[in-house]
């Protein structure tokens, strides 16, 4: 498809707009990261000083940065592989077959995507206390509690974009394979799984997006055991004072990973989120 | 191998009439059955029980005497080619073809020999390395063909495998499947809802409606015996014209037509069928290709007004204005008729049908 040359320059003069709208702030707050103490918040800011990594050495190491990061790389990578592991066949099931209240549970799924986190984090944590007293299974701070929590939020997400990737292929692919000597996790493996892949990639993407970026439900079940990323970017900003370097530093450690992803992974990701109508 | 339906129901929830409605059939083996009948007629429901992928409310199906009812799809050890998917699309041709050996843990080299057999047979042993993307829709359903080959199933089940094809490829295609099914000597059973892929292809029909089997025959036998009148309308094209008309009592003991506008005196060999029918309803049926014209009016003779003529080529198909009825009538091109024209109709009475008009079947004794 041609796009007429006007379009184009509109096309662009809008993207550009938008993205120093929103890359600007971005970009000035990351420089200060890299700024010595002294000038954090200089007046007039200043722009010109020798980059320095002394922010991410004292967050990193001297405030347990790496812990952080271990702890949120734990939970991120676990909560997605659950929810990859539960909802990419229950997305299939969702897409291939008709069983009773189908229709009415896909319903409820969105449903969750919906309520705000606290409707769910006080719930949770109630839960844990009294799985913790009651039964003595201990769930708060701990990664398999958060994980679980997660999955009321990962969950449908994976099941409302598999089961869209499912529902666009013809039922008759595995079908054939059934007929041609698989059964039907067989071909689903064999066949269908290949068709889907940068579907589960997208899927993934996103889903540990969210569960990077979470902040609410891990400061409610986390403790000092799990704390992750998000949760001690907030430990810069304290009553008296914003630490702004050091907040600039860990803003930079928990953009990176995504950024890093979506450009590794952009085409798939595209790919994914469009069904390859853009290819 | 020998398939045999026994009393096949499939109904599907949400649906008040039965798909498949206790449907009984043999096929003998090495058979090329066709499954034919306009579309929601329940052929792809059939197909799929005997494949597996449906599961019938009641009923038997057996192949070769063995009870596959409640078998797996991939216990059954059959084939089957699907309407609207050949390829799968992450796999090249080579590895589409090779798909079905690696599921009964075939070894590398035979694979291989299988494959470059069957690709060859199919006429698409250049195109082994290439992906989805760069065969046409016609080379697709041969891979497809080669497919389900591979396994050298004795049973081969096709679901209009030609449907989405132009009309020259489905020819050609139509005549390699005939080929195919003669070296092959597997049992096939093909469904199509083009009764003309039908008669070619088919050594028996099965004509089915809304769920039921309404006629299982050789394509002469659908063709010039048809069971009812739907099967009489449906087999053929152009279709053949068809008038409710009375039954009387003709002066010399023979039985007399009264048709809207005209009457026919009845051939002596439906007699016995119309014997207790003096004054009932009838469906009368004349294929265009049994319709002459003639210089002069004369007996068993309507004439009428030509109102539309369609070429096919060496023949004309010509529509003549009888009273309300329109008739259409198959003349030799070179007889140039024209619209406006008037004609006189000629009916050969050996191919005259008739049906009774409420049960709609033949009122003729079950030959040709
Ligand atoms: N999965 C299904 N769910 C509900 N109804 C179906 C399903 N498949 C087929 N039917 C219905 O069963 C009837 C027969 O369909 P089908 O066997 O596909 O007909 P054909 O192949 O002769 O066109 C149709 O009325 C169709 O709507
Ligand atoms: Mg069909």
């Amino acid at each position: 498809m041609r796009v007429p040359r006007s379009e184009r320059i509109l096309a662009y003069v809008i993207l550009i707009v938008m993205a120093i709208l929103v890359l600007v702030p971005v970009l000035a707050g990351s420089v200060t990261a890299f700024k010595p103490q002294i000038i954090w918040v200089s007046s007039p800011p200043t722009w010109i000083f020798e980059p320095t990594l002394e922010n991410f050495e004292f967050v990193f190491f001297t405030r347990k940065g790496w812990l952080f990061l271990r702890n949120s790389l734990i939970i991120s990578i676990g909560s997605v592989v659950m929810a990859l592991i539960l909802g990419v066949p229950a997305a299939y099931a969702f897409a291939r077959f008709r069983f009773r209240s189908s229709k009415a549970l896909m319903q409820w799924l969105i449903s969750l995507r919906m309520i705000p986190p606290i409707v769910v984090g006080l719930p949770f944590y109630a839960m844990f206390l009294y799985l913790e007293r009651g039964l003595g299974i201990g769930l708060r701070d701990t990664f398999p509690g958060l994980i679980i929590t997660y999955q009321t939020f990962l969950l449908p997400l994976v099941i409302w974009m598999m089961r869209g990737y499912f529902a666009e292929l013809p039922a008759a692919m595995e079908e054939s394979a059934m007929v041609e000597g698989y059964t039907r996790l067989g071909a689903l493996w064999r066949v269908v799984l290949p068709v889907v892949w940068p579907g589960i990639v997208a899927t993934a993407i996103l889903n540990f997006i969210f569960a990077w970026n979470e902040f609410f439900l891990a400061l409610i079940l986390a403790g000092n055991r799990t704390s992750t990323l998000p949760m001690s970017a907030g430990t810069y900003i304290v009553r008296t004072r914003v630490e702004w370097g050091n907040l600039f530093s860990v803003n930079l450690i928990i953009m990176a990973p995504i950024i890093v992803l979506t450009i590794i992974l952009r085409r798939q990701l595209v790919k994914g989120l469009t069904f390859g109508i853009l290819e | 191998m020998r398939v045999v339906l026994k009393d096949l129901v499939k109904r599907f929830a949400n649906s008040d009439r039965a798909a498949v409605n206790k449907i009984n059939l043999v096929i003998e083996a090495g058979e090329l059955a066709v499954l034919l009948g306009p579309s929601g007629c329940g052929k792809t429901t059939t197909l799929r029980m005997i494949a597996g992928l449906e599961q019938p409310d009641s009923g038997r199906i057996t192949i070769a005497e063995r009870d596959i009812t409640n078998l797996a799809p991939k216990d059954r050890g059959l084939a089957m080619v699907f309407q609207n998917f050949s390829m799968y699309p992450t796999m090249n041709v080579y590895d589409n073809i090779a798909f079905p050996l690696h599921a009964v843990k075939m070894k590398r080299g035979e694979i291989d020999g299988a494959v470059r057999e069957m690709a060859r047979l199919v006429n698409i042993d250049h195109l082994l390395g290439r992906s989805v993307r760069q065969v046409s829709g016609g080379e697709a359903q041969r891979v497809a063909l080669a497919r389900a080959m591979v396994r050298r199933p004795q049973v081969f089940l096709m679901d209009e495998p030609l449907s989405n094809l132009d009309a020259k490829l489905r020819v050609q295609l139509r005549t390699e499947i005939k080929r195919l099914h003669q070296d092959t000597g597997a049992t096939f059973i093909f469904v199509t809802h083009d009764q003309e892929e039908a008669m070619t292809l088919g050594d028996k029909i099965i004509v089915m409606k809304d769920g039921d089997i309404q006629q299982v025959g050789s394509p002469h036998e659908v063709f010039f015996a048809p069971r009812n009148a739907f099967v009489a309308n449906f087999v053929g094209t152009p279709s053949m014209n068809m008038l409710h008309g009375t039954v009387s009592r003709g002066e010399s003991g023979g039985f007399r037509l009264q048709l809207p506008g005209f009457d026919l005196s009845l051939p002596e060999r439906f007699n016995r069928g119309l014997e207790n029918m003096t004054g009932s309803r009838v469906i009368w049926g004349i294929r265009p290709e049994a319709i002459k014209l003639m210089p002069e009016p004369g007996e068993n003779c309507v004439s009428g007004e030509v109102e539309l003529v369609e070429a096919l080529g060496s023949r004309d198909l010509i529509f003549v204005r009888v009273v309300e009825q329109l008739f259409g009538v198959i003349v030799d091109a070179l007889e140039s008729v024209a619209v406006g024209d008037t004609c006189h109709l000629h009916f050969a009475a050996g191919q005259m049908r008739l049906f009774d008009a409420d049960s709609e079947r033949s009122l003729l004794p079950n030959s040709l």
